[in-house]
């Protein structure tokens, strides 16, 4: 296969980079061998390495740029605070040719028929604790051993949905199985990601090599679960803890890209024993729940009391058959680490063979021979929790080996040998094989852990191609964590010929053409719709502010024609909030407060903070390209501190703008005319109406000077159309029949009324409702005053009732479409 | 001895609540001994949803669902109960070390199985402070049946009975610092101190007599809901209940209500409310012999 990769021009610097190359010794490493030659599956990535190492950078850089706009973060959570860390991508990609793939592959499916079966055993008969095969201290033992769901019935043949293993690589070339994942395995979003961000980054390189697709391990997983529903026309919701969850992108990204409503646990409710998603159109049926939540939280009614992110009466939906989990609640006992003791016996009880994938070797000390086993050996092996570390676990919760704890330590670990045996396991210290990563030029080995995915379907096991690979931050890798800074990298498995193309764009896996994609969670659509009023708000301030800094570079404040207009507009951005009165001296001082305080609720920069965040938990409803929009036009404003001339805010403004009316574009181009893309509308169109009230009493009363009308023409984006129909300065009657009453101009209130008008009526055509709703009724009587207003007769009162209306149609819109999720007042007996 | 109790549970919302789903463990089952002869359920608002089932540990709980809007909830459960005749302590009994080692080797994962008494739960975490304590009743091969009455026996002597010191939440830890609590909170400890040994210990809720037989002294926990442990003795004698608030074995002043891990297992109601504002909790136990 290396003979279709092109062939670089520095081929020269290829023994260079390979002999600046050092695998630790003992170590095996998946670059090169034990004699330092290469391994030929890598050639081409070796071969594409050595170029003109500024074009490589560049081509990672682009990776890189990729993984930022498209806001690819976790969460970590450090003393008590939480933020969001961009993806560390690492650039090389993991190789493993197709042949030694299959292998891994074939035992893979191996290891989840048999946690299958035991899932199934140990919520049902129990007989294998009853034959002594697996004791049953072990799997009561375990916290995710849930009662409630003890001898319930099982929708389906399997159990099982889904299923990850944390794959190493030993010493000998032998992959082995680190721990088994049941709960809701994570990473397979960011797989994909990686995949995006790697392909576009090196595009020949990628299609030179036939890596494998991960398109249809996700086509055929979301058939299956479709197909589990037994209805026509599923609903496949994937449950989220939330927003301030570690893998919450993920969550938003998967749900994306597979098609799923992405819900919380406020958005369900239980009804005679179904699960409903509150919708703006009302309650609808779900039939398949993707879980990303632990169990434990998932219903506060009969598992943890204390849960704000569950489903009341989810156990319930279960225990009626009423919704098929991925996976099911209780499935979190098969990733006791106390299991893997006992999964080779239980393979040949269970299947009648040794598991060709085996698990690193672990004695559970609940047995007095495997107890003793670890008490002679506790040197060479590594203590762990046998089941997830409970308050009480008095070591550290993740494998410390036996040499490294202190004598306290070891006191501690004795007592509990002697108590409570149960809890603990030895487990055999895990050397990693290494893989390259690039620094600074050089490639160098570090210790890596191979994520792999299983899926259950209707004709078997389908397992994910590729990966989650997660690399060490340092040479000696013995825990990785993400949280810790590791990288991680794509997985290329690598096909002897050219592999089927299919795209990784979102696409409907079911031939039938659909229309509508499914009703909008109340949720979803309220942040939309703050979303476009923070936008909207964000963007009058912006406006009011260039039109400010304008006036002040081209006038002298303290005197000129100008000086009752810059009042006026300082004025303005005071009442909005938009700057403090204390903000000193000066329009100067305004100008820079109202766009880039972090102090005035008002600035631009902290609208913008709320535009994300809102836009962050619709993630799964925007595009790539929008999010990214968002981000740059944050980015504008983050720079504290640094005083800046009226001329620079009059740059910065007009940059703004610029990137604001590329969202816009965006949003009106690319976004679908569904529901959601309505309540962004909406949003905007009251913020934009309120807003444009605002301007017209401050700088077209009765008093008005020209220079103020002017400004509400610059600010409200209407000079051209003035000048084009009057033929003379700005005048106060025609200004303000142009702003307000005009329902030709898109920035008239007029217009933003019937834009208000319009998206009511498509939204209420959604069924059960036929006569007229309250905010239509609303929208309808503020149409109307508008239209029948004469414009002398518009004063001041009336803009500002006009205004107080346009308020009062966001609140009942809230009433009419939100309220349904208010976060549960949690109650406890 | 037969009982009619009543049990009356009464929510007050400070505003109204719109929707509400709870689980009621508050009908006794027929089990150990005890029979129980009629049981019946009053419940204001009316429930749109009533669902009852058996759950793993062999407690009858009632789900239910409210979705009119109502100010007020109330539960009333009235039951009539033949308690299971006393029994005195065994005399005999296996060494602890013993019955240890047989609860790590179970082969039942059946609901009477010793293994689901064995591990930490909310209210109950294993501790080294617990074993400390627990550990001066289980010198190495006492009889098991001693070494657990010595520990009721020790709590009931160092702790003072006090409503004002605790609540729902208050953790073991703190129970055993201050030496104050109430039932709910002297079983959780005891469970806690037994489990952290490695010996196994589920939670009882339950009722005691509340008018004391002539010349007798009332005893301790009557007019509330009752909570006392039940201890594993080995494969030979079973469960055992333990009293550590009166220091006597369960006998038949005591009804059994739900048997869990721990409290959170078999909170007579438990559960969710929409509503914008809090609420108070009322409740009575009346247990009579009739």
């Amino acid at each position: 296969m290396s003979t279709t990769a092109p062939l670089p021009a520095h081929t020269d610097r290829a023994p260079a980079l390979l002999a600046g190359y050092r695998p630790l010794p003992g170590i095996r490493d998946e670059l090169v061998d034990e004699a330092g030659r290469l391994r030929p599956h890598w050639r081409p990535v070796l071969e594409r390495l050595v170029g003109d190492p500024e074009e490589v950078e560049r081509a990672f850089a682009l990776a890189d740029r990729h993984q930022r706009d498209s806001g690819v973060y976790y969460r970590v959570y450090d003393e008590g605070e939480s933020r969001e860390r961009t993806w560390p991508l690492s650039h090389v990609p993991l190789v493993i040719p197709d042949a030694e793939w299959s292998a891994i592959a074939a035992g893979l499916v191996e290891r989840a028929e048999l946690l299958d079966a035991l899932l199934r055993d140990i919520y049902g008969p129990g007989r294998l604790a009853g034959d002594g095969a697996l004791p049953a201290a072990l799997a009561a033992g375990s916290p995710d051993f849930l009662r409630p769901m003890v001898g319930l019935p099982n929708p389906g043949s399997r159990r099982l949905q889904v299923y990850a293993a944390d794959l190493g690589r030993g010493p000998d070339g032998r992959w082995w199985v680190l721990g088994d994942r049941a709960q809701a395995p994570s990473g397979m979003g960011y797989a994909l990601e990686n995949r995006v961000a790697l392909s576009r980054a090196l595009p020949e390189l990628y299609g030179a090599m036939n890596v494998r697709r991960l398109a249809p391990f996700f086509q055929t997983w979301r058939s299956a679960l479709a197909a589990q529903a037994g209805r026509e026309a599923s609903r496949i919701c994937l449950l989220t803890p939330g927003p301030l969850n570690e893998t919450y992108f993920e969550h938003a990204y998967l749900s994306r890209y597979l098609g799923f409503l992405l819900v919380e646990g406020g958005d369900l409710t239980v009804r005679d024993g179904a699960v409903f998603v509150r919708t703006i159109a009302g309650l609808k049926r779900v039939d398949v729940l993707v879980r990303r939540l632990d169990a434990e939280f998932a219903d506060p009614v009969e598992l943890e009391h204390s849960s704000q992110i569950g489903v009341p009466g989810l156990v319930e939906a279960v225990r009626a058959g009423k919704v098929v989990l991925a996976n099911p609640l209780g499935a979190g006992v098969l990733e006791s680490r106390a299991l893997l003791g006992f999964l080779p016996s239980l393979a040949r009880k269970v299947l009648g063979r040794d598991l060709s994938l085996p698990n690193i070797a672990t004695w559970w000390c609940g047995q007095p021979a495997e107890r003793e086993h670890v008490r002679a050996h506790i040197e060479t092996l590594a203590i762990a929790p046998a089941f997830s570390a409970r308050p009480g676990w008095p070591l550290a919760p993740e494998p410390t080996p036996g040499f490294e704890l202190d004598a306290q330590a070891r006191a501690r670990l004795d007592a509990l040998l002697e108590r409570r045996p149960f809890d603990v396991v030895g487990q055999e210290v895990v050397r990693l094989s290494t893989m390259p990563v690039w620094r600074d030029g050089r490639l160098e080995p570090r210790p890596f852990t191979l994520r792999a995915y299983v899926a259950a379907t209707e004709n078997g096991w389908e397992v994910l191609p590729g990966g989650f690979c997660r690399v060490s931050g340092s040479a000696d890798a013995r825990a990785l964590s993400m949280q810790l800074g590791d990288r991680s990298a794509d997985v290329w498995i690598t096909a002897g010929e050219p592999v089927e193309e299919v795209t990784l764009l979102p696409s409907p896996a079911q031939p039938a053409i659909r229309r509508v994609t499914g009703y909008l969670p109340s949720r979803a659509a309220e942040n939309l719709f703050w979303l476009g009023r923070y936008l909207e708000r964000a963007e009058a301030t912006v406006r009011v502010v260039r039109c400010l800094a304008g006036l002040l570079v081209e006038s002298n404040e303290a005197a000129g024609p100008a000086r009752e207009a810059v009042g006026r507009l300082c004025d303005l951005l005071l009442a909005w909030g938009a700057a403090a009165p204390a903000s000193g001296p000066g329009a100067p001082a305004i100008i820079d407060q109202a766009l880039r305080s972090s102090f005035s609720a008002g600035s631009v920069l902290r609208l913008l903070g709320e535009a994300r965040r809102t836009a962050s938990v619709t993630r799964d409803r925007l595009s790539t390209d929008a999010v990214r929009a968002l981000a740059d036009l944050a980015a504008l404003f983050e720079h504290e501190g640094v005083s800046v001339t009226p001329a620079e805010s009059l740059d910065l403004a007009d940059q703004a703008l610029r990137v604001m009316a590329a969202f816009s574009g965006l949003v009106q181009e690319n976004m679908n005319r569904l529901s959601g893309w309505r309540f962004l509308e909406i949003g905007r169109r009251i913020e934009r109406g309120v807003l444009t009230g605002r301007c017209v009493r401050r700088l077209a009363g009765l008093e008005a000077d020209p220079a103020s009308l002017d400004a509400l023409l610059e600010i409200t984006d209407s000079q051209i159309t003035y000048r084009s129909r009057y033929l003379m300065g700005a005048l106060r009657l025609p200004v303000v029949d142009l702003v307000a009453l005009d329902d030709g101009n898109p920035r008239a209130v007029a217009f933003q009324v019937a834009r208000i008008q319009d998206h009511l009526a498509a939204l209420s055509n959604l069924p059960t409702h036929a006569a007229l709703d309250l905010p239509q009724k609303i929208a309808l009587q503020l149409a109307t005053t508008l239209r029948v207003t004469d414009v002398q007769d518009l004063g001041h009162d009336d803009i500002l009732a006009v205004e107080n209306r346009l308020m009062e149609l966001s609140t009942e819109i809230t009433a009419r479409f939100f309220a349904q999720t208010p976060p549960p007042a949690e109650e406890r007996a | 001895m037969i009982y009619e109790i009543v049990h009356t549970t009464v929510y007050d919302y400070d505003g109204r609540a719109s929707f509400a789903r709870c689980q009621l463990h508050l009908e006794p089952a027929t089990r150990d001994g005890q029979r129980v002869l009629a049981h019946a359920l009053e419940i204001s608002p009316k429930p749109v949803e009533s669902t009852r089932s058996r759950d793993f540990f062999g407690n009858l709980s009632v789900n239910l669902a409210f979705a009119e809007p109502h100010q007020t909830l109330t539960i009333r459960a009235v039951s009539t109960v033949e308690a299971a005749p006393g029994r005195p302590a065994p005399m005999l009994s296996e060494p602890w070390e013993a019955v240890r080692a047989a609860a790590a080797g179970s082969q039942d994962l059946g609901s009477s199985s010793p293994v689901h008494g064995l591990f930490g739960a909310r209210h109950t975490p294993v501790s080294e402070e617990a074993a400390a304590y627990a550990a001066v009743s289980f010198a190495p091969g006492r009889p098991t049946v001693e070494a657990v009455s010595d520990l009721m026996r020790r709590i009931h002597a160092d702790f003072a009975y006090d409503p004002r010191a605790t609540e729902v939440s208050t953790p073991v830890a703190e129970v055993l610092a201050s030496r104050r609590g109430v039932c709910q909170d002297f079983a959780h400890l005891m469970i806690a101190g037994l489990r952290s040994l490695g010996l196994p210990a589920l939670y009882v809720s339950g009722y005691l007599r509340t008018v004391p037989p002539p010349g007798a002294e009332a005893l301790v926990g009557a007019d509330a809901t009752h909570a006392w442990v039940s201890a594993w003795c080995g494969a030979g004698l079973g469960w055992i209940g333990f009293d550590p608030t009166n220091a006597i074995l369960a006998g038949e002043d005591h009804v059994i209500l739900a048997v869990g891990r721990d409290y959170a297992d078999v909170a007579p109601s438990s559960g969710v409310v929409l509503s914008s504002a809090g609420h108070t909790l009322s409740v009575s136990v009346d247990v009579r012999p009739v």
